[in-house]
């Protein structure tokens, strides 16, 4: 077995520690000013990579990021990790129960709340495609990437923008989070089914069949999946070390979904992501269990994996003010829209329903997942994913201050 | 509280204890009686029913049955209906065969349906004793103001040793690992907080009520809601279950049970459902 040599680890090792040491810095500084921890892990992720540290000081961005490619290698493996456990814990999170408890109002803000910012995701790149940095392939893929760009949601900045504001046990609150849950998990299923068709994932399968493919596992997963979880569970859980058992074999469970559905053409991300609302969804899989999963990847893997966003993009040179903005227009526009009508047509009032598209409109750690694999296959730019990155961050920061301000309007009217 | 209460009656085994039952229902509710059975009127099943509740019940006149043709659960459910029932006692079994669970037993099927309050007993007794520990579900939702003032009302004309409130908090483990991002002293304060404002939902609601003669208990869970509910009637083996009911479910709920959907999969105990 090949083995990385002394100086690769202690670079290895540099890196991991320098990452944490500077996310949890700055995610503390975003803590500090109410904001979301992923803002500040993007910050140092800026600062050490070759927006500030590669143009102020290139020897030391050289020596603990370039010397020694092996390293390098390893840390990808670390980060290839990282997302797919971000995304585990992002299906953990998706309470189908909740979601079929809220029935038709929160239904149909997730319904207009997916489709309006997909509508405006897809036509802005599907006519101005030069202007979104697209040059070749296909166009449709890109413009469907954009759709579904704009229609996911980012469940833990909601999560927290409700608490904040106390709302999150309110009838509103259970409504924006279950809308969320389904917009995300049709949004990820179809940038499933966009990336395999990128080519090197599934080597040309037809689209029928992909779609059949996708939705056919989620499908499974849910419910024959599901009843085998909770036949497993309840053994693990009274017969294993708690919560070792159970933590180190949903994750193992976790790369095993992740692995299939990368072997069968659908990208890793999904397997980990529905076997987590499979496991997530299990009567057995107990809310303490969850909350150590979360903070084992919170702390562990993601900060790593949105500090290594910044060290390889450079954000400087790729900042394009106006595509930036432009995004930005398209994302709100699209959500406070979507999620606005969706909720007015349930009955909600125009203050109300606002505040909901405020709170949905937070993108946070979930665009920048969704916008790194993309600009990895190829489909986008580096300019349109600092744009996505920006945009994901911009959203994040101002769901909370907008909900608030949408509120109090609504006090104000009545 | 429940001046009439129906009972379905299918003349099967357990018939005789689902009549003593009722028949001691209507004791504490000085109510009357009306009983529903769907299926031919024959002498044979008449003369034995007339047995029966002559062993039972001395005052006859309190006591109705009304005997009608049709599809089970939509006659009982029509009956109920036409004679202003205002609660329903039927038989269910503890847990249904995979299949009648997913086409839906008589019994599942009213208890969905129905307009009016339902009891449903999973072991009836012809000795009949009265429910002592009752859970009344205390989550958070649109009918639980009612459901705890009509529990705590049944529950004192019963005469229960001892009331459960339980309260759920929602998405506990995600709204933890939110918190997760403070320091040691404010994750801790919001554990509490989560904890306190559940009790406090529930105690906000009992203090406009008369809790007179009643002992109540009320405990904060994380998780289900019905799954929670289910796990603690059975951990304190509880009597009867009290909840409300505020959809309409169907296939799809079966198919990817929720709620009450959760609890009709297996009743830990005996179930009353609040219209």
């Amino acid at each position: 077995m090949e083995k990385l040599t002394h100086s690769e680890v202690v670079t290895l090792l540099l890196q991991l520690a320098t990452m944490l040491v500077l996310a949890r810095v700055f995610a503390e500084i975003a803590q500090k000013f109410k904001q979301p921890a992923v803002v500040g892990e993007i910050m140092a992720g800026i600062l050490l990579g070759p927006t500030i540290l590669g143009t102020f000081s290139p020897e030391s961005f050289e020596f603990l990021f370039r010397s020694h490619p092996m390293s390098n290698i390893a840390l990808a493996g670390y980060t290839q990790v990282a997302v797919v456990l971000l995304l585990f814990i992002a299906g953990l999170e998706v309470e189908l129960n909740l979601v079929f408890s809220q029935g038709r109002k929160a239904l149909n803000i997730s319904f207009f709340g997916l489709v309006i910012p997909f509508a405006f995701g897809f036509t802005a790149p599907f006519f101005f495609a030069e202007f979104f940095g697209f040059s070749e392939g296909s166009k449709l893929l890109f413009s469907l990437f954009m759709g579904t760009a704009m229609a996911i949601s980012a469940l833990p900045v909601i999560v927290r923008t409700l608490m904040d504001l106390n709302l999150f046990k309110s009838r509103m609150g259970m409504m924006i989070v279950s809308a969320a849950m389904v917009d995300d998990i049709i949004g990820w299923m179809i940038f499933s089914i966009i990336l395999s068709f990128m080519g090197k994932e599934a080597g040309g399968i037809g689209l029928g069949y992909t779609i059949l493919l996708t939705v056919g596992f989620a499908a499974f997963m849910v419910t024959v999946g599901k009843s085998l979880i909770n036949r497993v569970l309840p053994w693990i859980n009274k017969r294993l070390a708690w919560p070792g058992g159970l933590i180190s074999l949903s994750l193992a469970a976790c790369f095993l979904a992740a692995a299939f559905t990368e072997f069968i053409g659908i990208h890793a991300i999904f397997g980990a992501f529905i076997i987590g609302v499979a496991i997530g969804d299990s009567e057995h899989m107990t809310e303490r269990a969850k909350e150590i999963i979360h903070q084992f990847v919170n702390n562990i893997f993601a900060p790593v994996f949105f500090v290594s966003i910044g060290l390889k993009v450079n954000f400087i040179a790729n900042f394009d003010f106006w595509l930036i903005l432009v995004v930005i227009i398209v994302a709100y526009a699209g959500k406070v829209i979507g999620c606005g009508f969706g909720a007015m047509r349930g009955g909600l009032d125009k203050w109300e329903s606002m505040a909901i598209g405020f709170g949905m409109n937070a993108r946070g750690a979930m665009e920048i997942i969704l916008g790194l694999i993309a600009l990895e296959n190829g489909l986008i730019n580096e300019k349109l994913f600092v744009a996505l990155v920006v945009m994901a961050l911009v959203t994040s920061m101002t769901s909370g201050p907008l909900m608030k301000w949408a509120l109090k309007k609504r006090a104000a009217a009545a | 509280m429940y001046q009439k209460v129906a009972l379905a009656i299918a003349f099967s085994p357990r018939m005789e204890a689902l009549i003593a039952e009722a028949r001691r229902l209507i004791g504490i509710f000085q109510g009357e009686l009306v009983l529903i059975h769907v299926g031919m009127k024959t002498d044979e099943l008449e003369s034995k029913l007339d047995e029966i509740l002559k062993r039972h019940c001395s005052d006859l006149k309190r006591i109705k049955t009304i005997w009608k043709e049709g599809k089970p659960a939509k006659t009982i459910l029509n009956t109920c209906v036409e004679e202003n029932v205002d609660l329903l006692v039927l038989g269910a079994l503890k847990k249904e065969g995979l299949l009648t669970y997913y086409i839906g037993s008589v019994a599942r099927k009213v208890i969905r349906k129905s307009p009016c309050s339902v009891l449903t007993l999973i072991d009836p007794k012809i000795e009949t004793s009265r429910f002592s520990k009752v859970v009344i579900n205390g989550t958070q939702l649109e009918v639980t103001p009612r459901v705890i003032e009509k529990g705590l009302k049944f529950s004192q004309a019963e005469g229960a040793s001892q009331v459960h409130i339980l309260n759920e908090i929602k998405l506990y483990g995600l709204q933890m690992a939110t918190a997760g991002e403070s320091c040691e002293d404010e994750v801790s304060l919001t554990r509490r907080k989560l904890v306190q404002e559940e009790i406090k939902y529930v105690q906000e609601i009992l203090d406009g009520l008369d809790q007179s003669g009643l002992k109540i208990n009320i405990k904060v869970t994380a998780g289900k809601w019905a799954v929670e509910l289910v796990r603690y009637c059975e951990s304190i083996g509880a009597d009867l279950l009290i909840l409300g009911d505020e959809n309409g479910y169907t296939f799809i709920d079966r198919l990817f049970p929720h709620d009450l959907e959760e609890i009709l999969e297996e009743l830990p105990c005996n179930l009353l459902i609040i219209k």
